[in-house]
């Protein structure tokens, strides 16, 4: 036998090496789909342009509460741009936008694509997988829905003359500031993931999603005017004005640009109206997920 | 200890169907075809065995652990390769084989190194960094067997790992089979419906079919000798067949081609071979091949399931 030269580009094949490291199991497998989830979210490890809707969302998010502090520091106590109550209303529509852009990101390719039973075959139970989703684009949407408020609040104490009245002045505000960013995170996010679950691709889902909230927040606006029985019902078409009526249930601060305020329904209803949402929801999701056969 | 055994496992879907039988069976390690028709019950198995979906009665046992109740157990050590499309399009394969590491329960760093090894030991190179939405059946079966062997499984199930593929892929992947049970020490099942490829690479066989099992043995064990001699002639043999059975033996003709039983000689096979050289020159006949008579992997099927295709 002759010498041949090895071709070029041969890579020497050192043996299979095995694992002896440690196995972080279910729970390192559904944080590491929470991860890869909040990457997802935010347009991270992606092109230029899928992070322009996330971070520009994000940025007009925190813009108000930075307009807010700006002039707190230049104005001083005379005029309050925006409170704490009707934050959240105000900036809601780049909720949907966020979630139409980011959410069938997180759930349609993999059902889309039959990865699903990639997933399956993993040390994670189906629910883990969903539970997982939901938690990326909820953390994704707590950066519109709770980071702002909180912006503002540290904002607000810090531009104070007297930081220790402000914050014995402020602080009263956090459990609705906590909760009413909690709860518009988690529902909203249900919410758009459960209609993406069942959209066949990434633009029907953010089609869908838009629909619903644009549809609900025309059609609440525009019934709710001439009052009576349906305007009284009217909110509950928008599911932003039915977190912000649970939100004046919980906690009070009418808003008066929101249906919530024109409508008259009793605000528990608001209440209950979020927990329909949710169960709908995670039952669609529920249903959803069941039947992929695996 | 087997891999995996499995008591009187039977699954009944709500429509009426039965797919696995009351299935009992021990496998263990090597590589080991799992054999049978479509719709014989192979991915079912596999996907009750990975705690998938429940058996309506029975026990099965992966790696010690029940599948019923401890799936999630058995799934960290084993891989799973489906048999269809399974492949998001847009990401390159290192980002998903490492992606399904740490869903497998890896810590990043191990992912991104075992995803760099195992993506070689495969043969993906260049190519790995390139969106998985072009590239070739080929590549895509490769990286389907990547993250089924990315976190080190102690066993792996290949549903019909060849589908798909061409005649030079087909070979690559049944090297590759190989290569995985024999140099890497994981022990592999492969479901196919193709005995052509499961003889190629397993060394033992558990043949399913209508959710029963057939037979399961080593590979040799089902294409062993049968203890029949096959006389092929030029012309119709017939009339060597009778003179065969009027000397003691027993022999069939069928065609052009004589059995003979070489039990029935009384004094040894060379007493049928020497009868068998006689007859034919005695008859003036053209003789073609004389052979010991084998098994084929064929057979089981044509007994088993031809029944059910002529009912």
């Amino acid at each position: 036998m002759s010498a041949l030269p090895e071709p070029a580009g041969t890579i020497y094949d050192i043996g299979y090496r095995h694992y002896e490291g440690p196995r972080l199991g279910r729970r390192g497998a559904t944080g590491a789909i929470v991860g890869a989830g909040l990457r997802a979210v935010f347009g991270m490890g992606r092109s230029a342009r899928s992070k322009i809707i996330p971070w520009g969302a994000v940025i007009l998010a925190l813009l108000p509460a930075g307009v807010a502090l700006a002039i707190k520091v230049l104005a001083g106590d005379l005029i309050e741009l925006y409170s704490y109550d009707s934050y959240l209303w105000n900036i809601g529509g780049l909720l949907p936008i966020f979630v139409a852009a980011q959410a069938p990101e997180l759930v349609v390719n993999d059902m889309r694509h039959h990865v699903l039973p990639l997933y399956f075959s993993r040390p994670i139970r189906r629910v883990d997988y969903v539970v997982a989703k939901l938690a990326a684009l909820t953390i994704g949407l707590l950066a519109l829905t709770l980071l702002p408020l909180l912006v503002l609040f540290v904002g607000r104490i810090l531009a104070a003359e007297d930081v220790l009245a402000a914050i014995g002045d402020e602080a009263g505000a956090l459990p609705m500031i906590v909760v009413s960013g909690l709860l518009h995170a988690v529902t909203i996010g249900s919410l758009g993931l459960a209609i993406c679950s069942l959209a066949a691709r990434r633009a029907y889902a953010a089609g869908a999603v838009l629909a619903v909230f644009l549809v609900g927040s025309v059609a609440s606006q525009i019934f709710v005017e001439p009052g009576g029985t349906f305007g009284a019902l009217a909110p509950f078409l928008n599911p932003l004005s039915v977190l912000d009526g649970a939100r004046q249930w919980l906690f009070g601060g009418p808003v008066a640009e929101s249906p919530v305020s024109s409508s008259g329904a009793p605000l528990y209803l608001y209440g209950l109206a979020t927990i329909a949402l949710l169960a709908v929801s995670w039952g669609i999701l529920a249903v959803r997920y069941r039947r992929i056969t695996a | 200890m087997p891999l995996i055994s499995t008591r009187a496992l039977t699954k009944r879907y709500p429509r009426g169907v039965t797919a696995l039988d009351g299935l009992t069976v021990e496998i263990g390690e090597g590589v080991i075809g799992l054999v049978g028709a479509n719709g014989a019950g192979k991915s079912t198995l596999i996907k009750i065995l990975l705690g998938l979906i429940p058996a309506t009665s029975g026990e099965a046992h992966v790696l010690d652990f029940d599948a019923a109740t401890q799936g999630e157990r058995i799934r960290e050590r084993v891989g799973y390769m489906p048999e269809h499309d399974c492949l998001p399009p847009d990401v390159s394969a290192t980002e998903f084989v490492t992606h399904m590491a740490r869903v497998s329960g890896m810590p990043g760093g191990a992912a991104r190194e075992r995803t760099a090894d195992v993506l070689r030991h495969v043969g993906l190179y260049e190519e790995r960094y390139r969106q998985i939405g072009g590239y070739s059946t080929g590549m895509k079966q490769r990286v389907k067997l990547a993250q089924a062997l990315v976190h080190d499984p102690r066993l792996l199930f290949l549903d019909e790992p060849t589908n798909g593929l061409d005649p030079a892929g087909r070979d690559e992947m049944l090297e590759l089979i190989q290569r995985i049970g024999r140099d890497f020490g994981i022990a592999v099942v492969v479901a196919s419906h193709l005995l052509g490829e499961i003889e190629r690479v397993a060394g033992w066989l558990v043949a399913i079919d209508a959710g029963k099992l057939l037979r399961t043995a080593t590979l040799g064990s089902f294409t062993e000798r049968t203890g029949q001699l096959l006389v092929e002639t030029e012309e119709p043999a017939g009339p060597l067949a009778d003179r065969l059975v009027a000397r003691g033996l027993q022999a069939i003709a069928d065609g052009r081609t004589v059995v003979v039983d070489l039990e029935s000689g009384a004094h040894g096979d060379f007493a049928v071979f020497d009868a068998v050289r006689d007859e034919v020159i005695g008859l003036e006949m053209a003789l073609i091949r004389v052979e010991h008579r084998r098994h084929q992997l064929e057979d089981l099927f044509r007994t088993g399931g031809g029944d059910e295709r002529a009912a």
